[in-house]
């Protein structure tokens, strides 16, 4: 909502919002800090932001923390990919194609429903615990948000645009350049920012299983230590990503696409 | 209805492309021929799982893991037949309703609230964000080291990733209700009681329903990622085993039943939502 235009707010009015944001994260580290001066402090179970922070310098000083960083993001990055490139064509084939879509819809649904992560013993035996296995893990907790989201994109392009191509002389290959790619793309990159948060998962949970390197690997690593200081460094680290991944795909589809914004 | 298709899903299902609905006598046809096609892009995948034996040689050490469909549907009928599974599967059932349960009763509440309150929202909104963003999971081995192996770790996972859906989808509700209608109800000496109760939950119901779609298929796989790494056991805890035992039936069975369940569960709700959203046929969810 716009405000009116003659009253203009003041600083606090307009980021009111930001600054109780602020106001409240910080009360909570302070709180958590402060607690420990009336309830005594057990290291085995809990930490305070002071040592978590000094754990999270210590960790990047040594080079640890991007070493497990780097681990993890390359199978995070391969899974998506090959997700990207299975999911999306074979969704775009789904939409365009109906009877391909009529005939993988209730098998991909069922799968989609359920919960694939169980497969992740069954891909740790085939495929090892290196990053092949992770990367796997990540492409098929993520490649049914990309086929279903393109598939959903195709079903919504407007029929009038294809009439029009095909009206002036457009061939097969144009109503896919010129339309049906392009109405498709936010749909994808909406697809993108659930499967963001599912490729965290998968990553994770081949790190949990079995992994010698990784963030997850780390956070099992220093719990298993008692190393709670590290471990919650760990999974600070671990927030802040999934926050800057999915607000930034978000901002990019606010700024991109600005006729979808409201979802 | 502008107002509220303002909100509208991104995947929420296109309405069927218009020559479809030209030509209504033929629906039923259409309707038949796609259940037919989906049915057989099914049957056509467990014939050829089924197949793979005679038509690839597999080395043994492959066949060890391989497992056909008949095998798994075999395994699945002793599993039930002995009773095997039944413990394990109460086990799995009472994390997942507990969970779930103590979800609802914290999520619905501060939806409702946070809908309601402004400040209230902002003060909320970074955490709700940061830990709706970050993979639940991650806090697995702190809630271990807290509560244990036993019960309440699990229920602690399951409710806490079923909490944000629910959470945001009523907030969502909350605060798409029309000013119009508070108004009225405010006109007429309404307090914020009876605003709550008479206007924004019973406009928010559908958010609610959707929320809760996405609180169950996140709350079943609170279970199984629970009960794969901290767990003595459960179903999750079945498969595990049976995995390091290279027994791919047990595994593959564990996964149709857990598919099962939540089909069984969104099914219901599909139902319930019918029936409560009647008078607005539209969806809200992630």
């Amino acid at each position: 909502m716009m405000e009116d235009a003659v009253s203009r707010p003041s600083f606090v009015q307009q980021n009111r919002k930001l600054l109780l944001g602020g106001l409240s994260v910080a009360a909570f580290f302070i709180a958590w800090q402060a607690a420990f001066l009336v309830v005594p402090f057990n290291s085995l179970f809990i930490t305070k932001p002071s040592l978590m922070f000094e754990a999270l310098w210590r960790l990047t000083l040594s080079g640890q923390l991007f070493f497990d960083l780097g681990a993890s993001a390359a199978p995070f990055f391969w899974g998506l990919g090959a997700a990207i490139v299975v999911g999306v064509p074979l969704g775009i084939l789904m939409g365009w194609r109906s009877r391909v879509g009529q005939a993988l819809d209730p098998l991909l649904t069922a799968l989609y429903a359920s919960p694939l992560v169980a497969l992740a013993p069954l891909v740790v035996i085939f495929l090892g615990v290196g990053a092949t296995g992770k990367a796997f893990i990540v492409f098929i907790l993520t490649v049914f948000d990309f086929v279903f989201n393109a598939y959903a994109g195709v079903r919504a392009v407007d029929n009038l645009l294809l009439n029009v191509v095909r009206s002036f002389g457009g061939k097969e290959k144009d109503l896919y350049l010129k339309v049906i790619v392009p109405s498709v793309i936010p749909y994808i990159v909406a697809g993108a920012r659930i499967g963001v948060g599912r490729a965290l998962v998968g990553v994770l949970i081949g790190e949990f299983f079995a992994a010698s390197e990784g963030v997850g690997y780390g956070i099992v690593k220093f719990g298993n230590f008692f190393a709670l200081d590290s471990m919650f460094s760990y999974i600070l680290v671990v927030t802040l990503i999934a926050v800057l991944l999915t607000q930034g795909i978000r901002w990019a589809e606010r700024t991109a696409f600005p006729w979808r914004t409201g979802q | 209805m502008t107002e509220t298709n303002r909100l509208e899903v991104p995947f929420a299902p296109a309405a069927a492309p218009p020559e479809e609905m030209g030509e209504i006598a033929s629906r039923g046809g259409r309707r038949l021929q796609s259940f037919a096609l989906g049915l057989s892009g099914i049957v056509v995948l467990l014939l050829l799982w089924e197949a793979v034996p005679y038509l690839v040689t597999m080395k043994a050490g492959t066949r060890l893991f391989f497992t056909p469909p008949s095998e798994v549907a075999i395994t699945l009928w002793n599993l039930f037949s002995t009773g095997v599974i039944w413990g394990p599967l109460g086990v799995s059932a009472a994390g997942f309703a507990v969970g779930l349960a103590i979800a609802i009763a914290v999520g619905l509440p501060l939806g409702v609230l946070i809908g309601r309150s402004e400040t209230l929202d902002a003060l909320c909104e970074p955490f709700v964000t940061a830990f709706n963003a970050t993979p639940r999971l991650v806090f697995l081995p702190i809630v271990l080291l807290w509560f244990g192996l036993g019960l309440w770790s699990k229920v602690v996972i399951v409710a806490f990733g079923a909490f944000f859906p629910l959470l945001i989808n009523t907030h969502e509700g909350i605060r798409n209700t029309d000013k119009l209608l508070i108004n009225v109800v405010r006109s007429f000496g309404a307090k914020e009681w009876d605003i709550i109760r008479l206007v924004v939950v019973p406009n928010a119901l559908p958010y609610i329903i959707t929320g809760l779609r996405l609180a169950i298929g996140r709350a079943v796989l609170g279970v199984v990622v629970s009960e794969f790494f901290g767990s003595n056991e459960g179903l999750g805890v079945m498969m595990v085993q049976a995995a390091s035992q290279y027994k791919v039936n047990i595994v593959f069975a564990g996964m149709i039943v857990f598919m099962a369940l939540s089909l069984a569960m969104t099914g219901l709700l599909k139902v319930l939502e019918n029936r409560l959203g009647r008078w607005r046929p539209q969806r809200i969810g992630e």
